[in-house]
């Protein structure tokens, strides 16, 4: 029996990890707020910091201001007024080292004992801008400040999205699952097709096409949960919400070319051949197009978000895992419900 | 086979010329939509014009294609289609829908243009864009309508088919349509149009795999 069902087993053991680990490891230090932001050069300035996840009590502290990748000014003092709010005092030197009028800073504050965090943008600098850019001495004071790298493991922390970034491991690989489920579908209904018609294969694609379904209904309500929190309404005219819709509108069609025909070898043989052209058609909608249009989604508008930078380390340690879970979970539904309706078919046909 | 096709074409188009059944419905709709959208707006900002004639394509392609198919009318279908290599068939209807379609395109882009003002700017893509767009639509239409025409209600069938699988073409050549009318500028269409191409390539190849499995019955 185990060598049979060896993997619903692990379905479930896979998704018990997703939802424990995903929701339970806590976010990497992240600041998510500092003011003053619009701040005037050759001036010395005071920045109220505010961190989230943050043990500024612990340990030492140190920041700094950076412009680019060469060009830093460290803090000249630091006030730790509890484990979340810290008091950096800056010098500004009196130019930039470009010619622009004005730049944005990055503020990165780091704790020896629980790493460092990162807040872009933190501050726009002003100053009359100048030709000669020689005066850059002031900007290169700080360097190599001290960064330490923390080895716990954590989930990073992201500024609009906080806490949210767990929703990665369900809004994503439910999709993702629901693409292999279809693809499942897809092939028992080019089998249905060339095995003689043998409706077998017919009840499987339909069952699977429900769980499909189910799991693209599922991925949009936690995508519209996602983007009420992040960007602000549930459905923004959004390109890839758009054409989930309208995957999922040529599968609900699916039901209802179904329901159009009485005669069953008709309606299944119909059914498979438009399931067949269904797959073929989303192909170009949610992979081709999306890519095409700039959009709120990370990665598209470009490249999609496949590359090695676009996912942390310490998430694609639950991530791949949930979209197998998913997979598994799906597939095992609709072992179940395919048996369920040969027993009614079944019971159909002896009456 | 390519013998087929082209006698299957002549023959569809013979009959239509005879009969002008399909022909002259496309004209009054044509006809009958536009001059109520000039009745609304009178004047037409380019990007209303833009909507309108996608709008007014889309609904109708699909009462076009729909009738093309509901003409063939039991026996003599049986009779003619017994003879003929299934691929043969569908290319034939495709090869006329696209004519159709074609023709239909052109009418209302003229028609529009008489009654409104011309917006386009870019006259050479957006001949490109209407054929291309003819040349989608006909390849889905044609095929959902081959699925639908055999149920009950077939005409709420094909609607209900066939506009999720249409939407992506649409979308790309509302896209086109916009950048010839300098709505948006876009340099770089070329690779929208070779998207359509691409989806138009996946969507026949898919049809001539499945349509034999449609003629069976």
């Amino acid at each position: 029996m185990i060598q049979k069902h060896w993997w619903k087993g692990l379905a479930v053991l896979i998704l018990l990890y997703v939802f424990i680990v995903g929701m339970r490891t806590p976010l990497a230090q992240g600041i998510t707020s500092s003011s003053p932001t619009i701040l005037n050069s050759g001036s010395i300035v005071e920045l109220s910091v505010e961190g989230y996840n943050t043990y500024f009590t612990q340990g030492e502290n140190n920041a700094f201001l950076k412009i680019d990748s060469s060009h830093a000014i460290c803090a000249t003092d630091i006030k730790v007024l509890n484990d979340n709010q810290l008091k950096l005092t800056f010098a500004l030197p009196t130019t930039l080292p470009t010619a622009d009028a004005n730049m944005p800073a990055t503020l990165v504050v780091n704790n020896t004992v629980k790493g460092f965090a990162i807040y872009p943008d933190a501050a726009s600098i002003k100053a009359t801008p100048v030709e000669d850019s020689t005066s850059n001495a002031n900007w290169e004071s700080c360097d190599n400040p001290l960064i330490t790298e923390n080895s716990e493991y954590d989930f990073p922390f992201r500024n609009v999205l906080m806490e949210t970034i767990r929703n990665t491991y369900f809004h994503v690989p439910l999709w993702f699952s629901m693409i292999f489920i279809f693809l499942a579908s897809m092939i028992n209904s080019i089998k249905y097709l060339r095995n003689d018609f043998d409706i077998q294969y017919d009840i499987k694609s339909k069952a699977l096409i429900e769980i499909g379904v189910l799991y693209g209904i599922l991925g949009t309500i936690t995508g519209g949960i996602w983007a009420q929190f992040t960007w602000g309404a549930f459905w923004s005219f959004d390109i890839k919400q758009n054409m989930t819709a309208i995957t999922l509108l040529i599968y609900l069609a699916y039901f209802v070319l179904r329901s159009s025909f009485d005669d069953e070898q008709q309606k299944a043989r119909l059914a498979a051949i438009y399931n067949i052209f269904a797959f073929a058609s989303i192909i170009p909608l949610l992979f081709v197009i999306p890519r095409m249009y700039d959009s709120l989604h990370p990665g598209n508008g470009g490249n999609p978000a496949f590359g090695g930078e676009d996912l942390d380390n310490t998430m694609r340690t639950v991530f791949y895992p949930a979209i197998i879970g998913f997979t598994l979970l799906g597939f095992w539904i609709g072992n179940v419900l395919t048996r369920v309706n040969k027993i009614r078919q079944e019971l159909i046909d002896r009456m | 086979m390519l013998s087929e096709i082209w006698f299957l074409l002549r023959k569809d188009i013979t009959l239509e010329l005879r009969q002008k059944y399909a022909i002259s419905g496309i004209l009054l709709y044509v006809l009958s939509t536009v001059f109520v959208v000039y009745l609304v707006f009178v004047q037409l900002n380019p990007r209303v014009w833009n909507a309108m004639f996608w709008i007014i394509i889309l609904f109708a392609s699909v009462n076009a294609v729909t009738k093309s198919f509901m003409q063939e009318s039991g026996y003599r279908a049986l009779y003619y289609y017994s003879i003929a290599n299934p691929i043969a068939v569908i290319i034939s209807k495709i090869i006329y829908n696209t004519l159709l379609l074609s023709f239909l395109t052109l009418l209302t882009f003229g028609f529009l243009s008489l009654i409104t003002e011309n917006p386009v700017k870019d006259m050479q893509l957006f001949i490109v864009t209407m054929l291309l767009g003819s040349v989608g639509l006909a390849i889905t239409l044609t095929f959902i309508s081959s699925i639908a025409v055999k149920a009950n209600n077939s005409a709420t069938l094909m609607a209900i088919l066939s506009f999720p699988v249409v939407i992506p073409i649409l979308i790309t050549l509302i896209k086109l349509s916009a950048v010839s009318l300098r709505l948006i500028r876009d340099t770089s269409y070329g690779q929208d149009i070779v998207s359509l191409l691409a989806i138009d390539l996946i969507l026949i190849s898919v049809a001539f795999i499945l349509f034999p499995f449609v003629w069976k019955d």
